[in-house]
């Protein structure tokens, strides 16, 4: 280390950020980018968090792709079909036999996937938002910077929020061309997505995945390890996914306002949860827990 | 010299207790101030209350004009804090660390990048800038640190153990920049540590915390001089003084405490009047003396009497019994 001064020459003073929305946006994005880049490194998250989608979203369906054309004749979903509601089983009686088994399981059964998957993701991320600068001993270093709590909260917010719903749009792609493809000698046709399908991958799932993650951030700011966020967090999710696993399904067979209609609702309550979030979210009570 | 932090009555309480209790005082702007106390003394939550991050129960604080309380962001875009621990993300490497930083603080790319790689060659990081944090030594990380302290050139620094880790050579360099970051370019540096020579080398006033309460605040003589009469002088008479000079001197008019040393003794006496007759006394008794010299109280010194000051107090207040008064002659001995 050479002992001369590093301030000469002065060095120009960086500029008020919060005159200017373009520069908050800017501190924003380095925040998310430095999480991201943090992320991306440690592969104890990074390969359940792609591992589970690629299992669920590209294995899952071309399995199910496979068993339909092995099928000769059609399988026998009578017993599956007439347990579920007339509703949902109408649309699938409806279809060629040889065609009902991949639309039931890779058309119905695996759309809650799609909002499990970006709610799990989101959750792990917004767990380590805050517990884990702690456990790392980083967030006190964060705290010193310049960066108002509002903005603060909304980074650690979209660091969760990005990659899930990247992980989801990108395994959404990758099932439509994988059951696609691989259903084709059965279906001779594209039956996904749907519209249905796309107002729950692009409404439903990103709502469903910031209600969850509006729950975790807070969890997060207020326990000390990503763990602990995670198990606290996990009492709330869970019954988020279950519902999820629920409800899923049923929103492939309403109308698409309907469809719309959830999606708002699950909407407004997620930014509520948000709002109510950031109105609590202080420095000071981070620090105090540092 | 005007005043760059200023805190009057600052107090801040946490479930645990009461971490700073009614604290006030000031630095000037360009003086080094060594906060100093053991562990849990309240140093870290004070600078956490002067550079905004907690909010304080009650009293107020002012940092570069500004109240922390009030606009924070505002304090912490002009103060640069390097934190006990290193606080970089160990995934990332050094550059990133920095350069991130750099835009954190709204920084805009093309100058983040040029002032990272300038600070990283100045702390001799340029060889590891691009190798995660994960396998740098603590030494490496603290450098980094403190870089990443200085990234915006702040008015203002606030030091937590600012040398712990680092080996002689960087210890050294350390203790010079920040000395220069303060005698030439002005810069306040409030210093947390626990190393008394390297606080005794750069500050110039010193504030001692124990238990959230300021125990003792100014410059080390100025305390000493509260805390005992007299000044301390060592005599060099090159071996164990007898006891017949010793008795000879402790004789002598203004001479209130002396204990031995291997080369002479250690005296303290009322004022720097007093030495020459030592000396004289010494010479008559045909002892040669190879020294005199007067021996202003160092910060360690003013520190450990703080210390034990505050240990006499509190056992005082533990026990019924009347307390045993510290002298100036404990002190020296």
């Amino acid at each position: 280390m050479t002992a001369s001064v590093p301030v000469t020459p002065r060095f120009d003073p960086a500029p008020d950020p919060t005159r200017d929305r373009r520069a908050r946006w800017a501190v924003i994005r380095a925040i998310v980018a430095k999480d991201l880049i943090a992320v991306r490194r440690a592969k104890a998250v990074v390969i359940p968090m792609l591992a589970v989608p690629v299992l669920l979203m590209v294995v899952l369906p071309f399995g199910v792709g496979l068993a339909a054309r092995a099928q000769d004749g059609g399988a026998d979903l009578s017993r599956i079909l007439d347990s579920m509601p007339g509703d949902m089983a109408d649309p699938i009686l409806s279809l060629p036999e040889h065609e009902q088994l991949v639309v039931l399981v890779n058309g119905y059964l695996l759309a809650p996937l799609f909002l499990i998957v970006p709610l799990m993701v989101s959750a792990v991320l917004a767990a380590d938002a805050f517990a884990g600068e702690k456990e790392r001993k980083t967030l006190e270093s964060l705290l010193h910077l310049p960066i108002p709590d509002r903005d603060l909260f909304v980074a650690k917010l979209l660091t969760a929020l990005l990659p899930a719903l990247a992980v989801s749009w990108v395994g959404f792609a990758a099932f439509c061309v994988v059951a696609n493809g691989v259903a084709w000698p059965v279906m001779h046709r594209v039956f996904v997505p749907t519209p249905l399908w796309l107002v729950m991958i692009f409404w439903v799932g990103p709502a469903v995945a910031m209600l969850g993650l509006a729950v975790m951030v807070r969890v997060s700011a207020r326990t000390r390890t990503a763990q602990e966020a995670n198990q606290l967090g996990g009492a709330v999710i869970l019954p988020l996914i279950f519902l999820s696993v629920g409800q899923a399904s049923g929103i492939l067979l309403v109308t698409l306002p309907v469809a719309l209609a959830i999606g708002a609702a699950i909407w407004l309550l997620a930014l509520v949860l948000v709002r109510g979030g950031l109105e609590r979210f202080t420095r000071d009570r981070l620090a105090a827990r540092v | 010299m005007p005043v760059a932090i200023e805190a009057v009555d600052l107090t801040r309480s946490f479930r645990s207790g009461v971490a700073l209790d009614g604290l006030t005082l000031s630095v000037d702007r360009g003086e080094v101030l060594a906060l100093l106390g053991p562990n849990g003394a309240g140093k870290t939550t004070t600078v956490r209350l002067l550079n905004g991050i907690l909010q304080p129960d009650r009293g107020r604080a002012s940092v570069l004009g500004i109240d922390p309380a009030v606009d924070g962001d505002a304090v912490r875009r002009r103060t640069g804090v390097l934190t006990e621990h290193a606080g970089l993300d160990e995934r990332l490497t050094a550059r990133e660390n920095l350069e991130l930083t750099a835009r954190m603080r709204g920084i805009d790319r093309v100058a983040a990048a040029r002032r990272t790689t300038e600070l990283l060659e100045r702390f001799g990081m340029a060889d590891r800038a691009d190798v995660p944090v994960q396998g740098a030594s603590t030494g490496q990380r603290k450098r980094v640190a403190l870089a990443r302290a200085l990234l915006h050139d702040p008015e203002v620094l606030f030091l937590d153990e600012p040398t712990s880790g680092l080996d002689p050579a960087a210890t050294r360099d350390v203790i010079e920049l920040i000395g220069s970051l303060a005698d030439e370019h002005g810069r306040t540096v409030v210093l947390c540590t626990h190393f008394l020579g390297e606080a005794g080398r750069l500050a110039d006033r010193m504030a001692v915390l124990h238990r959230g309460v300021l125990h003792a605040f100014g410059r080390p003589e100025d305390i000493a001089a509260e805390l005992w009469d007299g000044l301390d002088a060592r005599l060099d008479v090159g071996g164990p003084l007898g006891d017949d000079a010793a008795r000879a001197l402790r004789e002598v008019p203004g001479v209130m405490a002396l204990a031995p040393l291997p080369e002479g003794a250690m005296v303290r006496v009322a004022d720097r009047e007093v030495l020459p007759r030592l000396v004289r006394v010494l010479v008559e008794l045909g002892v040669p003396v190879y020294g005199a010299d007067a021996r202003p109280p160092s910060l360690e010194d003013v520190y450990f009497a703080v210390e034990a000051r505050i240990a006499a107090t509190e056992r005082a207040e533990a026990s019924p019994a009347p307390a045993v008064p510290t002298s100036a002659g404990e002190v020296a001995s």
